[in-house]
C-alpha cells in the first residue's frame, strides 16, 4: 500500500520536474536571470562601498541605472553584491544540508540499530525547532558572523533531507536489485552509485530548490531583525532596512531588492511546479 | 414599584453614569521612545522614572542646567566647606500618602552610595538627619555636592519601595505622577499625583511605549498615533516635518559624537597620526548627507550650547586630506599595493566599535570608514552592544569607539569630565592618554574657585583636548521630537533628565 | 466492536502522546545545550553586556560590571554550570532576566499571552479565509479562483513578511490612519499584525485545501455516492468534509512552522510585546536565560500544537495516521 503510493509520488513528481510546463519554464528562466546577474553584474560594476557624500541620492543615469543612496554608493552595485552573497551563502548553506543530511540519512538506514535510533532522535528533536530559531539562537553567538549564519542555516534544513533519505533508502536496500547486487559481491560504492543516487536525485534537487528560497529569506529577514549580515556588507534585507526612511524621497532604494528578492523567490517556487502544495 | 421598573432604572443610571465617566477620562498623553524600562533601580534606571516626573530628587535643574529647589528647599554649605545642610519641604508626600521625612531621604542616599552611580565621585564622610533637616559631611570640599544630588540615581523613594535587602521592588516617589501600570520592560502608564507640593499639572495621565525599530516611530509619529515621538532618524524628521498635523520641537543636547582613540595602539601613539585622521573626515559632509543638519559639524568638542566650555577663539577641527597623508607619510606609513598605508610590513588597519541604539551611528560609522579610506587606513566597522566599547576599554582590545557622549549626565559637565579625562582616563574618555594640564585643572575646577581662576583653567583643557585628540570629536548633536499640534508648552530639556510634563497643556480647540 | 476501537484508539492518542512526550524532552535538552554552549562561546565579557542593558550606554562603567559579575556568580567551572543549568530548568526555574533583573518565568507568561493570542487570531482569520476559498477553487480546478490561489501563494512566498507589514502601515495607518501602527493597547494594534501574518498562511491553507478538495471528489468512493444518486451537496458534507479534514489538518500541522517564524518578524516590526519579540531583542543583548527561555517555549508551544493536531486528526479519523 504504502510502496505504491510513494511509487505514484515519485512519478508525478518526475513528471513535474521534467516536464516543463509553461509556468516551470518562466521560474527556470527566473532563477538562472537572477544567477547571471549575481555573477556577471558586479564585474560591471565593481564598486559597492565608495561613497561620495557630495552625490547622497542622486538620480538614476546611464552609467547608474539606479542611482546611488543616502551615502553615494551605486546601488546597482550593492544590488550585485548583495544578490551575490545571498545567493552564493544560501547555495552552500543548501549543499550543506542536503551533504549532510543524504550522508547521515543513507548511513542510518544501512546500519540501522543503534545508530538509527540515535540520529532518528536527534532529528526528532530538530524538527521541532522552527528554523528560524535555531538561526537566531546560533546568531547569538556572534552577532552577524558570516560562519555562525552559515552554520545557523545549514543546521536548520539538514533534517529534512535526512528523513526523506533515510525513508526512500530504506525502501530501495530491501528492494531485490540491492539484494541480487550485494550477492553478486558489488561493493557499498556500487551500490549507492548506482541504485540510491538515481532514485534520489529528483527529490533531492526540488527539496534543494525549496530550501535555497527559505534560506535566502531567512537570510533577509535576519538582515531585517539586525541580527544578520552587518553594514556595511549588502545584504537584501538590510537595504531594505537602510531603505525604508527614505522611502518618500527616494523610492527606488527600497524598491530595487525587495524586487529582486520577490523575483528570486517566486522563480525558485515557480520551479517546484503547481503540484507540490508547500 | 414592579421589579421591572427598578431594573430598568438602575440599567440607565449605570448607562449615564459610564458615560459620564468616559466622557471626563481623557485620553493619555502618548509618548513613544527608543528607550526601554530595564529595570526599576534608581541606580540602573532612574532617569527613566524622572523623565516621567515620578521621582524626584533633592535638588532640580532647569533647562539652563542653573540648579533650582527639588525636594530641598534650601541648601547651605559650612564655612570649613565640609559640611553641606539640606532643608526639606515640609508638604511632600510619597505617592502611598505618607509624608516625606529626613530619614527617609538618608536611607535612600546610603543606598544609592553602595550601587554604581555618580554619587561615588563625591567624597563623602557621613549622611545623617538632624531636626528635619539632611547634613552631608564630606572628606574634603566638593564644590559639585548639589549638582550630584540632582542626578536620577539619588532620587528619593519611599521606605516601603525597598526590599530587606536594599534592592527596588516598587518605585513609590513623590513626583506629580505616580505610576498607575507597568510593564516591563515595554510600556508604562502614569496618572496624576494629587497631593504634590507643587502646581496641578494640565495631563491627566501618560502613557510611554518603547519601540525600537525606528520607522516604526517614524510610522507612528506620521500617522498620529504618538504625541510626542522621541528618537526619529533625521530623515523622517524631514519627511515629518512636511505633514500638518506635527511640529518637530528640537534642542541642542551637550552631547556629542565623538571617536575614542586607544592612545597606546602602535598606530595612534603619535598625536600627529591621530591629527591625520581628524583631518581625514569631512564632518561638514558628513552631517549635511546623513544628520541633515550642517551646524552639527563639530569644531571642537563641546556645543556652543555649552557655554561654559564651548571656545571661539581656538583653531577648529578641519577637513584636509592632502594634509592627512602628508602628516601620515612623515611619521613613515607608505602606501601599498591595494592602497592601504603600511609601516614595518603591518598595515594600517583599525576597527571601529559602534551601537546602533541611536540611529544615527552606524551611517556615520561607515561614512567614516569610506572617507579614511580614501587617505590609506583600513577600517572595520562592528556594530553590536554599546557595552563593548567599556569592555574593550578595559581589557585593552578597543581600537577605535564610537557613541554619542553626554557631557552634563549631572547638570555641572566637570564631573564627567573628570571622570572622562583624570588622571586614568574613563571608560568612555580617554583611553591610555593623560595630560598633568589637564589632570590638574579639573581638580582646581572641582574645589570651587573664582570665576577668573575657573575660566582660564577651562580654557587650558580645552586646548589640550583640542591639540591632543585622545577623542575625536565628530558631530554635535540636536535632539527632535515629533509633537501633535493638539499640544502646547512643549519644551524639550537639554539635560534630558525630564519630559517637562508638568508644562505641556493640551490645545484648547 | 465499539470497544475494541475505543481501545485501539486509546491505544494510538496513547502512542502519540509517548512520541510527543520524547520530542518535549529532546527539545528541552537541545536548547539547553545550545544556549549554554552560547554563553561558553561569547566573546568579550558577558558582565559588561549584562551592565550596559541594565545601566545604559551613558553609565556603562567597569565598576558597574564588575558588581554585576560578584552578584551573579560567573566564575565557576563550565560543566559545573552546565549541570546547575539543566537541572535548574528542568526544575522550571528558568532564572532571573540578565538584562531587567526580573524572573524570565514572570516575564514569559505576559509574553506568551501576548504570542498566543495573536498566534490564534491570525490563525482563525487564515482559516475563515482560506478553507471556503480552498474548497471553493478545488471544487473548480482551472477556474479563476484556482489560478488567484496560486498567485497568491507565490506571492505570499516571494514577498517577506516584514515588508509586506510595512507596506500594510504605510497604507492603513499613514495615509489612510485607519488603524494604529505598533504596540499593544486596545483600539485596534491586533489588526495590522494579525492580517500581516494571516495572509500568508491563507494562501497555503487554501491551496492544500484545494489539492485534497481534488483528491478527494475524484476518489471512487465519492463518485460512487454521486451515481447513488445522493445530491452533491450532502456528498460533500457526509463523505468528503471528514477526509478533505484530515489530510489537510495534517498538512496545517507542518505549516505551523511557518507560523512561529513569522511571529518573529511580525513581532518586532510592530513592536507587539510577545515570545518572537523577546527572542530578538535578548538575542542582541545576549540575555541568554531569556533566550533558553523564549526558545523554550516556543519549541514547547511547537510541540504542544503538533499534538493537538495529531488527536484532532485522530479524532477525525479514528484509524490513524499511516507513518
Amino acid at each position: 500500500m504504502q510502496n505504491k503510493d510513494e511509487d505514484k509520488e515519485l512519478r508525478k513528481l518526475q513528471k513535474l520536474f521534467l516536464s516543463g510546463s509553461c509556468w516551470q519554464r518562466l521560474g527556470t528562466l527566473l532563477v538562472i536571470a537572477v544567477a547571471l546577474f549575481a555573477v556577471v553584474a558586479p564585474m560591471i560594476w565593481p564598486d559597492y562601498a565608495g561613497q561620495d557624500l557630495s552625490r547622497f541620492l542622486e538620480s538614476p543615469s546611464i552609467a547608474e541605472p539606479l542611482g546611488r543612496d543616502q551615502l553615494g554608493r551605486s546601488v546597482i552595485a550593492r544590488l550585485a553584491r548583495a544578490s551575490r552573497i545571498s545567493l552564493g551563502l544560501s547555495l552552500c548553506c543548501v549543499l550543506t544540508a542536503a551533504l549532510l543530511g543524504g550522508v547521515l540519512g543513507v548511513v542510518s538506514s544501512w546500519r540501522g540499530g543503534w545508530i538509527d535510533t540515535l540520529l532518528r532522535s536527534f532529528s526528532d528533536a530538530m524538527l521541532a525547532l522552527p528554523g528560524l530559531l535555531v538561526v537566531l539562537i546560533f546568531s547569538a553567538m556572534t552577532l552577524g558572523g558570516f560562519w555562525t549564519l552559515y552554520t545557523g542555516l545549514a543546521m536548520a534544513q539538514w533534517v529534512e533531507y535526512y528523513r526523506l533519505v533515510r525513508a526512500r533508502s530504506r525502501l530501495i536496500l530491501s528492494s531485490p536489485h540491492v539484494e541480487a547486487a550485494r550477492l553478486l559481491g558489488f561493493g557499498p560504492l556500487y551500490i549507492v552509485r548506482c541504485h540510491l543516487w538515481p532514485e534520489l536525485r529528483p527529490l533531492l534537487l526540488t527539496l534543494m530548490a525549496f530550501g535555497l528560497a527559505t534560506a535566502v529569506l531567512a537570510l533577509s529577514t535576519l538582515g531585517y531583525i539586525g541580527v544578520g549580515l552587518q553594514p556595511p556588507t549588502p545584504e537584501l534585507g538590510l537595504m531594505m532596512t537602510e531603505a525604508f526612511p527614505h522611502y518618500h524621497e527616494a523610492p527606488r532604494l527600497a524598491v530595487a531588492p525587495v524586487a529582486l528578492l520577490a523575483l528570486t523567490l517566486s522563480g525558485l517556487i515557480l520551479m517546484q511546479g503547481k503540484g507540490v502544495a508547500r | 414599584m414592579s421589579f421591572t421598573f427598578n431594573s430598568v432604572r438602575i440599567a440607565a443610571l449605570a448607562v449615564c453614569s459610564s458615560i459620564a465617566m468616559l466622557a471626563q477620562a481623557a485620553p493619555p498623553l502618548k509618548i513613544v521612545g527608543p528607550w526601554e524600562i530595564h529595570s526599576i533601580d534608581p541606580a540602573g534606571n532612574g532617569v527613566f522614572f524622572t523623565r516621567l516626573q515620578v521621582a524626584e530628587s533633592l535638588v532640580d535643574a532647569d533647562t539652563k542646567s542653573v540648579l533650582r529647589p527639588g525636594l530641598a528647599e534650601s541648601w547651605k554649605v559650612s564655612a570649613d566647606k565640609l559640611s553641606w545642610r539640606f532643608v526639606l519641604r515640609k508638604n511632600a508626600f510619597f505617592h502611598d500618602g505618607s509624608p516625606l521625612t529626613a530619614q527617609d531621604v538618608v536611607r535612600s542616599l546610603e543606598i544609592a552610595r553602595k550601587k554604581p552611580g555618580v554619587i561615588k565621585t563625591a567624597p563623602i564622610k557621613q549622611i545623617s538627619a538632624q531636626k528635619g533637616d539632611v547634613i552631608v559631611e564630606l572628606t574634603k570640599p566638593f564644590a559639585l555636592l548639589p549638582a550630584l544630588l540632582a542626578h536620577a540615581s539619588t532620587q528619593i523613594l519611599a521606605p516601603a519601595s525597598y526590599a530587606a535587602d536594599g534592592n527596588v521592588k516598587q518605585v513609590i516617589a513623590t513626583g506629580p505622577y505616580r505610576i498607575s501600570q507597568l510593564a516591563q520592560p515595554q510600556s508604562i502608564l502614569v496618572e496624576r499625583f494629587d497631593k504634590w507640593w507643587g502646581k496641578a499639572p494640565d495631563i491627566d495621565a501618560v502613557s510611554y511605549l518603547s519601540v525600537s525599530r525606528a520607522e516604526s516611530r517614524a510610522l507612528m509619529a506620521e500617522s498620529g498615533q504618538a504625541d510626542i515621538t522621541f528618537g526619529l532618524d533625521p530623515v523622517s524628521v524631514g519627511r515629518v516635518r512636511q505633514k500638518g498635523s506635527v511640529q518637530i520641537v528640537s534642542v541642542t543636547l551637550p552631547r556629542t559624537i565623538l571617536v575614542k582613540f586607544n592612545a597606546a595602539h602602535a598606530a595612534l601613539k603619535d598625536v600627529d597620526a591621530r591629527r591625520a585622521i581628524s583631518l581625514a573626515i569631512d564632518r561638514a559632509g558628513l552631517t549635511k548627507a546623513l544628520l541633515r543638519d550642517p551646524e552639527m559639524a563639530a569644531t571642537q568638542l563641546f556645543p556652543p550650547t555649552m557655554a561654559d566650555w564651548h571656545r571661539s577663539d581656538i583653531p577648529p577641527l578641519k577637513h584636509d586630506p592632502k594634509q592627512a597623508v602628508q602628516l601620515l607619510a612623515a611619521l613613515g606609513w607608505k602606501p601599498g599595493s591595494d592602497g592601504v598605508l603600511m609601516r614595518d610590513g603591518k598595515p594600517f588597519e583599525l576597527t571601529l566599535r559602534t551601537f546602533p541604539d541611536r540611529p544615527e551611528l552606524p551611517p556615520i560609522a561607515t561614512a567614516i570608514q569610506d572617507q579614511l579610506r580614501k587617505v590609506g587606513i583600513a577600517v572595520r566597522v562592528s556594530i553590536g552592544n554599546s557595552s563593548e566599547i567599556p569592555a574593550g576599554h578595559r581589557d585593552g582590545t578597543l581600537e577605535l569607539g564610537m557613541g554619542a557622549r553626554n557631557f552634563a549626565l549631572v547638570p555641572d559637565p566637570l564631573v564627567t569630565l573628570i571622570d572622562d579625562y583624570g588622571d586614568k582616563g574613563g571608560d568612555w574618555g580617554a583611553m591610555n592618554w593623560s595630560s598633568p594640564v589637564v589632570t590638574t585643572a579639573l581638580q582646581r575646577l572641582a574645589v570651587d574657585p573664582t570665576d577668573n581662576e575657573a575660566r582660564a583653567h577651562r580654557a587650558q583643557v580645552v586646548t589640550q583636548l583640542q591639540s591632543e585628540l585622545p577623542v575625536l570629536p565628530i558631530a554635535w548633536y540636536r535632539q527632535s521630537a515629533a509633537v501633535t499640534r493638539k499640544l502646547e508648552g512643549v519644551v524639550l530639556d537639554p539635560l534630558e533628565r525630564s519630559y517637562l510634563l508638568t508644562e505641556m497643556r493640551w490645545r484648547k480647540p | 466492536m465499539i470497544a475494541s476501537s475505543v481501545i485501539t484508539m486509546g491505544a494510538l492518542s496513547r502512542r502519540i502522546a509517548g512520541q510527543r512526550l520524547v520530542q518535549f524532552v529532546l527539545v528541552t535538552l537541545v536548547v539547553c545545550s545550545l544556549c549554554f554552549l552560547i554563553v561558553q562561546q561569547l566573546p568579550g565579557d558577558v558582565a559588561f553586556r549584562i551592565a550596559a542593558g541594565r545601566y545604559g550606554y551613558d553609565y556603562v562603567t567597569a565598576d558597574a560590571a564588575e558588581a554585576v559579575r560578584r552578584e551573579l556568580g560567573l566564575d565557576l567551572p563550565a560543566w559545573q554550570q552546565f549541570v546547575r543549568w539543566v537541572g535548574r530548568t528542568l526544575s522550571g526555574d528558568f532564572g532571573v532576566s540578565l538584562v531587567t533583573g526580573v524572573g524570565v518565568a514572570t516575564e514569559l507568561g505576559e509574553h506568551l499571552r501576548n504570542t498566543f493570542e495573536l498566534a490564534l487570531s491570525s490563525l482563525f482569520l487564515a482559516m475563515l479565509v482560506g478553507l471556503p476559498v480552498g474548497v471553493l477553487s478545488g471544487l473548480r480546478p482551472g477556474g479563476g479562483l484556482d489560478r488567484l490561489t496560486l498567485a497568491w501563494t507565490v506571492a505570499a512566498r516571494a514577498l517577506p513578511a516584514f515588508m509586506f507589514g510595512l507596506l500594510l502601515i504605510l497604507v492603513f495607518s499613514v495615509h489612510l490612519e485607519w488603524f494604529p501602527v505598533a504596540g499593544n493597547e486596545e483600539g485596534g494594534t491586533l489588526l495590522l499584525p494579525t492580517i500581516t501574518l494571516a495572509a500568508g498562511l491563507a494562501g497555503l491553507m487554501a491551496r492544500i485545501v484545494r489539492d485534497n478538495v481534488i483528491q478527494v471528489t475524484a476518489s471512487e468512493y465519492y463518485r460512487f455516492a454521486l451515481y447513488k444518486g445522493l445530491s452533491p451537496a450532502s456528498v460533500f458534507f457526509r463523505h468528503g468534509l471528514r477526509n478533505i479534514g484530515v489530510t489537510s489538518i495534517t498538512y496545517a500541522g507542518m505549516q505551523l512552522i511557518l507560523l512561529l517564524e513569522g511571529v518573529v518578524v511580525v513581532e518586532s516590526l510592530f513592536a507587539w510585546p510577545g515570545l518572537g519579540h523577546a527572542l530578538v531583542h535578548s538575542v542582541f543583548w545576549r540575555d541568554v536565560p531569556m533566550i533558553q527561555g523564549c526558545a523554550l517555549m516556543m519549541a514547547w508551544l511547537f510541540v504542544g500544537m503538533n499534538t493537538v493536531t495529531d488527536l484532532a486528526c485522530l479524532a477525525i479519523d479514528p484509524r490513524g495516521r499511516r507513518e
